[in-house]
């Protein structure tokens, strides 16, 4: 049975009707199917998602048709797409209409005039099966981004959808939010059936369990197949959306593997077992260098204790370290331990009740706030919205330095250059994050503190991201971020150090740190495990593989 | 969310009868007696829900009601007995006496209100009017929803500025600057989550049928009880002041009715009124206290 079948859509905005957002797009969805929809930003995912709603699909010129159930989805009345198909969006909180948890189950219902009775039933029944029960008379101002979001999905099932779409629903969640509700997700799929089309950045957490696999490039379907095999197609056509697969699958490719596509790490590990030698050549690669902390740290912390209130709990408990200069110095951790706290610390919002923070040899209370923040710290916050206050991009950075050339460089490094004269906010997410920073670099800094930089952003903006990282380093200025993004910092950063407890913990190059840690690691360390030694990153493990196979020959 | 008492846990409109019972008369009795009863049993309610702060509220409240009652004949300098001049103008004592019942009334009103913040939260209110006015009743909904996240994100512009060496100046002019960007900032922002919330509100079929409102609170026959009496207590006490029971004029002369004979009622009627949520706090508490004895 066929639930919707999209028929040579072509789609284009009326600003620019030139250019075709959606291109000739043909696809068939079944009852009760699990679709990943993937593709780099600006790919058209969003838009074709709209298209499945009548109620969201954007104005502009169109041709072809969506069909729901074998009728033109336009002449099903909205009151009954609301009831059928459930529609998530990104943002947890923007999307939630109500005050109370409780009346944010209801809303949907309420709008569909449904009886006091049914309301009850529902209601209840979503807060059970969602674990909401907890939580179910809280003010939803209270909750965290990972219940909002939860909230979000399960105020739409409460109206028992058939067809539940979710536009990169865990985007601004953490990883352990975001693998709770993808794992909500899946549930749904398979306990209820419910098909369930969503696009997504994370696709370690749902690759294994999607039945179909839609690959998006320029408003076009440019694959359509299996997860397994849609790997192999992605890496012979040198797509650059091969960086985002799971990272088994990059290794089974780049190392050339025989045999069937690994999807989850348990695969890989038994993969990997069989392909390469029991007596291994080579076990590990070789150690990243370290730098000389004893040489020159831009940043010196001795014991560093903070707490909001008087009678609160202290958030940071005898903090010490040192940063190297002109590092990458990544500080990883669980949410709500007090990292972004940290920062705020570091660069003297907050102030340390006792404890010494000491930059470029001199104490940080000796500062004046000019001369702190005038080609010496800045931050940039984990949402690059709340540093913009003007309509164009440009009047951003004009706002912090007036000096036309140095604007040019910056903007030239962070690649925004096309978009200055756009607002902020008609920025994709990752060219909103680089317009911040270019706005925190015209204060010149010669520390750069980040909180969360790769938030929201998919591989390929991680990739540019990090980029524009390594040419900032190049010109000597340290950076230091906390993040929850493991495989980011295993990737680029020279040291990580775990926070946790108020304190920071293990302090090593990412090869030292992440081979030493168990489960907090990337998922190319869990798959390499016992068999190399150091392997943190999918490059890192092919690279040993082909290593050990070619000394075989 | 804070727990609810006894009184608080009855339907809203039983919370909503009562408090519009206990401060409409309370502002509209100005009989001192009826107001010393009034000031009694808000007192008692509000000890009982605010515990050991509730004192220190109430102390406070003291020199507030001194205050306003020597201020009273300084303007009106009506009545008999003059007990000295200021600036020339007589001073009496029954503007003294009709100051002290105005001001009375004003920290009735306060504790009234204290009790009513902590019984019939937000949500209670609009539940209650959900029913007969859905729209006005929705935007309040949201803008309850609205107000505290504005709120938490302009701190949130204010901190990422200050962290880029923005908005750190002192002088007024500087402050003023700070604040026009944050809050241009935050407009913007609001802005485009309105349109993500419409969106979410259209893909749930806003406007698609007839809303009905989801009742959390139901009316139970205890509640329906409760109103009944309410409204029988309340009608004794319009009645009694209908006859004339309550009767008080303070300047140019004190004439104040007594409260004697058949007049006994009204009052007994109002005290019985504004003693319901004590009641029921206090029959709860001891109910707790027995069965925790028969352990």
């Amino acid at each position: 049975m066929e639930h919707f079948k999209i028929e040579n859509l072509t789609f284009s905005y009326p600003a620019a009707s030139d250019r075709t957002v959606l291109k000739n797009v043909n696809l068939t969805i079944q009852k009760g199917e699990y679709i990943v929809l993937c593709g780099k930003s600006g790919s058209g995912k969003t838009t074709l998602l709209r298209h499945l709603k009548t109620v969201l699909t954007p104005h502009g010129s169109r041709t072809g048709q969506v069909l729901f159930h074998n009728t033109p989805l336009d002449r099903i009345g909205s009151g009954e797409q609301a009831a059928r198909i459930g529609y998530v969006m990104q943002n947890p909180d923007d999307q939630i209409v109500t005050d109370k948890v409780w009346h944010e189950l209801a809303f949907g219902l309420e709008c569909l005039g449904c009886d006091q009775q049914t309301m009850r039933a529902r209601v209840a029944e979503m807060a059970c099966y969602f674990g909401i029960q907890d939580w179910f008379h809280r003010d939803v101002n209270a909750l965290s981004g990972g219940q909002k979001q939860l909230l979000n999905l399960a105020s739409i099932m409460a109206m028992q959808p058939e067809v539940l779409i979710l536009d990169e629903p865990t985007s601004q969640l953490d990883p352990i939010a975001a693998s709770d509700f993808l794992n909500t997700i899946r549930k749904i799929n398979t306990e209820l059936g419910t098909t369930v089309i969503v696009t997504e950045h994370r696709l370690e957490d749902i690759f294994p369990y999607a039945d179909r696999v839609v690959v998006m490039k320029n408003g076009e379907i440019i694959a359509d197949d299996a997860p397994g095999t849609i790997g192999k197609y992605l890496y012979e056509q040198k797509e650059e959306l091969f960086l985002a697969m799971p990272t088994p699958m990059r290794v089974f490719y780049s190392a050339k593997g025989t045999g069937t596509c690994p999807l989850t790490v348990r695969e890989g590990r038994k993969w990997l077992n069989r392909t390469v030698p029991d007596e291994l050549m080579v076990r590990a690669l070789p150690e990243q260098p370290v730098y000389d902390v004893q040489q020159k740290p831009v940043l010196t912390v001795k014991e560093l204790w903070f707490r909001y209130e008087k009678n609160g709990p202290d958030i940071l408990r005898g903090v010490s370290g040192q940063v190297p200069a002109g590092s990458l110095y990544a500080i990883v951790g669980g949410n709500g331990a007090g990292k972004s706290t940290l920062l705020k610390v570091l660069c003297g919002l907050n102030r340390p009740y006792r404890g010494k923070i000491k930059l470029f040899g001199k104490p940080l209370e000796q500062y004046k706030p000019e001369e702190l923040f005038r080609n010496g710290v800045s931050m940039l916050p984990q949402d690059p919205k709340s540093l913009f206050v003007k309509k164009t991009v440009r009047e951003e950075l004009l706002e912090m330095d007036t000096d036309e050339k140095r604007l040019e460089q910056v903007s030239e490094i962070c690649q925004i250059t096309a978009v200055l004269d756009s607002h902020p906010y008609d920025l994709s997410g990752g060219e909103q994050q680089r317009a911040a920073l270019a706005k925190v670099l015209l204060t010149q800094p010669r520390l750069l503190l980040l909180d969360e930089p790769t938030k929201g952003m998919d591989s390929f903006f991680k990739e540019t991201f990090a980029s524009v990282l390594q040419k900032l380093k190049q010109q000597g200025i340290t950076v230091v971020m906390v993040s929850h993004d493991v495989e980011f910092c295993a990737q680029y950063a020279d040291r990580v150090s775990m926070f946790f407890d108020g304190q920071l913990l293990s302090t090593g190059t990412p090869r030292q740190f992440f081979g030493a840690n168990s489960f907090y690691t990337t998922a190319a360390s869990r798959m390499s495990r016992g068999v190399f030694e150091n392997a943190v990153t999918a490059g890192a493990v092919a690279e040993l593989c082909r290593l050990n196979l070619e000394e075989q020959k | 969310m804070m727990e609810q008492d006894a009184f608080g846990k009855c339907h809203p409109a039983v919370n909503f009868l009562f408090f519009v019972g206990a401060i409409g008369f309370g502002v509209l009795i100005q009989h001192p007696v009826y107001l010393a009863a009034g000031a009694l049993c808000a007192g008692i309610y509000y000890m009982l829900l605010h515990g050991a702060q509730g004192w220190k509220r109430i102390l406070q409240l003291l020199p507030l009601f001194v205050l306003l009652t020597l201020i009273n004949p300084l303007f009106n300098i009506q009545g008999e007995r003059v007990l000295f001049d200021v600036f020339g103008r007589p001073y009496t004592l029954e503007a003294l006496i009709y100051g002290a019942d105005v001001a009375g009334i004003f920290v009735v009103m306060l504790l009234w209100f204290g009790c009513y913040n902590r019984i019939l939260t937000g949500d209670k209110f609009t539940s209650l009017f959900g029913n007969w006015i859905p729209a006005i009743s929705l935007l309040l909904v949201m803008v309850f929803r609205m107000v505290p996240g504005l709120m938490g994100k302009s701190k949130q512009i204010a901190a990422a500025r200050r962290s880029v060496g923005k908005g750190v100046g002192t002088s007024t002019r500087q402050k003023l600057d700070a604040g026009m960007a944050v809050l241009s900032a935050l407009i913007s922002w609001a802005l485009e989550g309105s349109v993500v919330t419409g969106d979410s509100m259209r893909a749930r079929g806003y406007g698609t049928a007839k809303r009905t409102s989801f009742q959390l609170y139901r009316m139970t026959v205890r509640d329906g009880l409760l109103l009944a009496t309410m409204m029988f207590l309340g009608a004794s006490v319009i009645g009694v002041a209908v006859m004339g029971g309550m009767g008080a004029e303070f300047t140019p002369r004190l004439q104040i009715a007594p409260v004697s004979g058949w007049s006994v009622l009204g009052l007994a009627a109002y005290c019985l009124f504004l003693l319901i949520p004590t009641a029921m706090h206090c029959k709860e508490a001891l109910q707790w206290s027995i069965s925790k004895l028969k352990i």
